[in-house]
């Protein structure tokens, strides 16, 4: 016994009904899901620059530092220099005067440039002192700070903004499935299957791709959502 | 026993005009409408990278301005304390010479061991400046000055590089920025077309028709923007 005309009509029309509601969920859930990554990627990047901000402020406090320490360090060896000088010099009086300004002027001189003018591993063999190796010790006294690491977020953000790029096409990919969809539910009877035909193509193809961009995604951030 | 269920009351033939040409419309609206909000979406994400970079430089620039000042001014500081001490070891040499000369032996040994203690005093301070250690800026000859130019032009380099970085990333977020604000005004268009094909649909094939060409004049604009968009 035939199926009537009517049935199988209805019958494809409950069909185009249910597709299309399933299409309309996917196309929420991946519009939801865009809207998530679009705000991670936005998130990452706003913690990048505040990291950018701390680490600069960090180091900024770091160089001061060192100069300071280096115009006191500086100071200290000239003044050496100088009661060097008046030592060698055979006068009484003014090695008289050298022993002084070492025991009393001298230590003063050197207690606002330490550990530059005072710790030996800053001493370079000609009397001068290494900067470079002061700062990198700053730097590394604070290691909550100067380890903070800036392009890890931006780097972050970068794929997610690369997922939102690829969400977007499958949302255009779902939503042009949606049209032929409701092309197929308005449509007449001999373009109806055919249009159903594209509408479930299309949905296929954009679902393959939501899966894929997801999996793809997740990996790369390595495991992170 | 099949049943048939009552066929609807046939239409004119003349009603379904153009209807076929508004169906074609809604599709070529629809695919513009998603390739503009694609192309929206990739403007915003550029315009939202570039805005990031650019603040990144610009706060690294100002790091880098920060340090160079303060080694200038300890550069700068070391250099003027060799000149004082240099020059007051050549005053006080003159002056013992002075004092020789007028037959004041004691007067002119002070002076000349106020001399040795400035110029011990100086040739500390050489050995910490940059101008003389270093053979970018040291003098190529022994009564020559130090080379100043080449020293500011190194000091702001890489703070110009910077700059030049903010700059370039301010540029293309501002550009990114303005075509995704043109994109979403291309979209505006597009809805307007798409109410003008929705109303030609329930309209009679005369107004249809009309409507349909208002719709195409809509499509046709938000269509030349987005290509004049892209070339640009």
């Amino acid at each position: 016994m035939q199926k009537p005309r009517w049935l199988a009509s209805l019958h494809l029309d409950l069909v185009i009904a249910f597709l299309i509601a399933i299409v309309s969920t996917t196309l929420a859930l991946a519009a939801w899901r865009g809207n998530m990554v679009s705000s991670s990627a936005a998130d990452a990047s706003r913690l990048g620059i505040i990291n950018t901000i701390k680490k600069q402020a960090s180091t900024n406090e770091d160089w001061r530092a060192t100069y300071q320490e280096a115009n006191y360090a500086e100071n200290y060896a000239v003044y050496l220099a100088e009661v060097q000088a008046l030592e060698a010099s055979g006068d009484p009086a003014a090695v008289a005067q050298a022993a002084n300004l070492r025991q009393y002027l001298l230590p003063n001189l050197q207690l606002p440039a330490s550990p530059l003018a005072s710790d030996p591993v800053y001493q370079n063999p000609d009397g001068t002192y290494n900067l470079s190796k002061r700062f990198d010790d700053l730097e590394a006294a604070a290691p909550d700070l100067s380890g903070l690491n800036p392009q890890a977020s931006f780097q972050l953000a970068g794929r997610y903004y690369s997922e939102q790029r690829w969400l977007t096409v499958t949302m255009v990919l779902l939503a042009v499935s949606l049209f032929w969809l409701a092309l197929a539910e308005i449509g007449g009877k001999r373009q109806r299957l055919l249009t159903l035909l594209i509408g479930g193509g299309v949905y296929g193809l954009g679902l393959v791709l939501l899966a894929v961009v997801e999996v793809l995604f997740f990996i790369l951030r390595g495991g992170v959502l | 026993m099949t049943e048939s269920i009552p066929e609807p009351a046939s239409q004119s033939p003349g009603a379904e005009r153009y209807k076929t040409l508004v169906v074609v419309l809604t599709v070529i609206t629809t695919v513009i409408t998603a390739i503009v909000a694609s192309l929206q979406a990739d403007a915003n994400i550029r315009a939202s990278t570039n805005n990031g970079a650019s603040q990144e430089y610009a706060i690294q620039a100002s790091g880098e301005l920060h340090r160079q000042g303060l080694q200038s001014a300890y550069d700068i500081n070391v250099f003027s304390g060799y000149l004082k001490d240099t020059q007051e070891s050549l005053v006080f040499s003159l002056t013992a010479l002075e004092l020789q000369q007028k037959g004041d032996p004691q007067g002119a040994a002070a002076s000349l061991l106020k001399a040795a203690i400035s110029q011990a005093r100086a040739d500390k301070a050489r050995q910490f400046s940059i101008f003389y250690t270093d053979p970018r800026y040291a003098p190529k000859t022994a009564d020559g000055l130090p080379d100043m130019k080449a020293y500011l032009a190194d000091s702001n380099a890489l703070a110009n590089d910077l700059v030049k970085s903010q700059n370039a990333a301010a540029d293309a977020y501002n550009l990114w920025n303005h075509k995704a604000d043109s994109y979403t005004s291309i979209l505006t268009i597009l809805a307007v077309a798409f109410f003008l094909f929705g109303l030609a649909q329930a309209l009679s094939p005369r107004l249809r028709l009309l409507f349909a060409i208002f719709g195409m004049v809509a499509l046709a604009g938000a269509g030349a923007w987005m290509v004049l968009i892209l070339v640009i």
